[in-house]
């Protein structure tokens, strides 16, 4: 070896190892790196624009492969804007968070929340803008908010919260429930959906107009579901379907599409039908008393 | 015929095969040498980062905080080491020179190699215990929080009457923040980026006269490698047909090691599943990396005079 490498420049050995390494070592890595974004260890370069709009301490930071520190750093700038309300830097701040790491479900919820609730109900209440602004800016977040949560979607297309935050758009912003249906339909069969979202997509149906015949199907599906598991009441797995909105909604829905009377369901126990579970205990968090 | 060597003998300063005692004694010096540069004096620093990042109560949830507390944590880690890797291989050998402590070691039958390699597993035992450290540090505190918020979360549910279903699922979210084994693969992960860069390090200080040479191209060589496939799609997308822009690109790919894929850590704090695959050609790659660079650095260094 000493005497092949007196007879060339130090260089041309280093050069040649450095040019061998790689040539080896970058169809390896190319795999390596696709199979990792696959598995969703590592995170895709984030796009050219997100890269513009990070300040040049945070570039530095996600250069330096601290990605993660760098979306915590920006969460907390986030909450900084939530603070004083400026929503258009939250939604900014967030959109940054939201591309440096795309598979956090939380950040897309907040995302949601914070454009599709917070500066929707903001709005609502700002007397300084005029009524116009005031319907534009309202119509504007709170349609920003439902595209926000498709974009959410497409990462993650089997979140339960994701889809719960856009079905509260829906439902107490938007007052469009058909959307607040289709988001409860789609949640009740993913794993980890809470019990009462198979309920909320018929309550929800129930309201879309064309739909109530699907919406009745559903509901009373569930009521009989529940009347013949009756004698496994207390077990684990037993779901008690029976909560009142579902008595009431499809006694409406009876009447609505002229159900006969024999297969009608029967009127609840005036003890037991209409009675509120989980009542909440007259507390609030904190141990606060509610007045 | 009494100032020759004997005919069976090597000349000092020669020895045929590599000893793992020899390469074990230099690297247990670097240890002892490093470990006087008060460099265990990050663990306090660290351990105050995190006491103060797990009681930010600021953030909205309970998932949420013990989320932060663990991307603090491993960046923080991520940080030391690849920061340590550079910074402490490029001070070793210029200070051996500067202490003449190398003339002492190369006089010795110790080969080029062994010395190389020495100081390398001296720098990456440092680095090892620091992380272990920090990791068990950090599993005391998230474990901490963990059952803090478990308790708090449960107690507010409870009380506001909420049904054993959600408050089952809010106990589950909470539980799934918390330690899991998996988290060690995420620390393998950042000690495996952290011999990669001492390696390329080492290298680049055996061709260096200067520390500061050597620090300053070692972390620009470090972000640019982080920044290697955003710069090639980046150059793809603007030249499309260009074929001397292709060249350039997949020249500069042949050149730059690609840091980036070694942070596959975030994943797994952000609750990925672990391929054992993936980690096990990961380990290799990183072997790779640092047996090719010790090998660079060898090329520079068997035959260098001081």
């Amino acid at each position: 070896m000493r005497a092949i490498l007196e007879k060339y420049p130090r260089w041309i050995p280093i050069v040649a190892v450095i040019l061998v390494f790689g040539l080896i070592r970058t169809p390896i890595e190319k795999s390596l790196r696709s199979q990792l974004i696959e598995t969703h260890l590592l995170q895709p370069p984030p796009a050219r624009t997100t890269l513009g709009a990070l300040k040049q301490s945070s570039l530095m930071g996600m250069l330096g492969g601290l990605r993660s520190m760098v979306a915590v750093y920006l969460t907390l700038k986030a909450y900084e804007h939530f603070g004083v309300m400026e929503w258009d830097e939250v939604e900014s701040t967030y959109d940054l968070i939201t591309s440096l790491e795309p598979r956090e479900e939380f950040h897309w919820v907040h995302r949601i929340w914070h454009r599709g609730i917070n500066a929707v109900a903001s709005v609502e209440v700002n007397d300084d803008l005029t009524p116009a602004e005031r319907q534009r800016r309202f119509d504007l977040y709170s349609t920003q908010a439902i595209e926000i949560g498709e974009a959410a979607l497409e990462q993650l297309p089997n979140s339960v919260k994701i889809r719960e935050q856009m079905a509260e758009v829906y439902r107490e912003k938007l007052r469009d429930y058909c959307g607040a249906a289709k988001m409860y339909g789609e949640m009740k069969d993913l794993p980890g959906a809470m019990q009462y979202s198979t309920r909320f997509y018929g309550y929800f149906l129930a309201k879309c107009p064309g739909n109530e015949q699907k919406a009745y199907d559903h509901l009373y599906g569930l009521y009989v579901e529940t009347m013949s598991n009756l004698d496994r009441k207390g077990e684990r797995g037993f779901v008690d379907h029976r909560a009142p909105t579902l008595i009431i909604t499809l006694k409406e829905l009876e009447e609505k599409l002229d159900i006969p009377i024999s297969q009608r369901i029967p009127d609840p126990h005036p003890d037991e039908g209409l009675k509120r579970r989980n009542r909440p205990t007259g507390r609030l968090p904190g141990g606060v008393g509610i007045p | 015929m009494a100032d020759s060597e004997p005919a069976n003998q090597k000349p000092a300063g020669r020895t045929a095969l590599i000893s793992v005692g020899r390469i074990w004694t230099i690297a247990a010096s670097t240890f002892t040498q490093l470990v006087r540069m008060k460099t265990f004096y990050f663990l306090l620093a660290f351990a105050v980062l995190l006491v103060a990042a797990g009681n930010l109560n600021i953030l909205f949830s309970a998932v949420e905080q013990l989320s932060m507390i663990k991307k603090v944590s491993f960046g923080t880690m991520d940080l030391f080491a690849w920061l340590f890797a550079i910074v402490a291989t490029a001070l070793l050998i210029p200070r051996d020179l500067e202490d003449r402590t190398l003339y002492t070691i190369l006089s010795k039958p110790v080969l080029r190699i062994e010395y190389l390699l020495g100081k390398l597993i001296g720098v990456l035992v440092v680095i090892l215990l620091s992380l272990v450290t920090m990791f068990v540090i950090f599993s005391a505190l998230l474990h901490i929080r963990t059952i803090d918020f478990l308790h708090t979360e449960v107690a507010i549910l409870e009380q506001a009457g909420r049904s054993q279903e959600m408050i089952q699922a809010e106990a589950e979210a909470i539980i799934a923040q918390g330690l899991r084994k998996e988290m060690w693969v995420a620390l393998w992960a950042i000690f495996l980026k952290s011999a990669v860069v001492a390696s390329v390090t080492i290298f680049l200080s055996t061709i260096a006269s200067s520390s500061l040479f050597t620090i300053i191209i070692s972390t620009i060589i470090f972000l640019v490698g982080h920044a290697s496939q955003m710069m090639i799609d980046f150059w793809k997308d603007q030249f499309v047909d260009n074929i001397v822009v292709k060249m350039l690109a997949g020249l500069f790919r042949i050149i730059v090691p690609d840091y980036q894929i070694f942070s596959f850590y975030e994943g797994i704090i952000l609750g990925e599943k672990v391929l054992p695959h993936l980690v096990w050609s990961m380990t290799g790659m990183s072997l790779f990396y640092v047996g090719v660079f010790l090998l660079l650095g060898l090329l520079v260094f068997f035959d260098k005079e001081f």
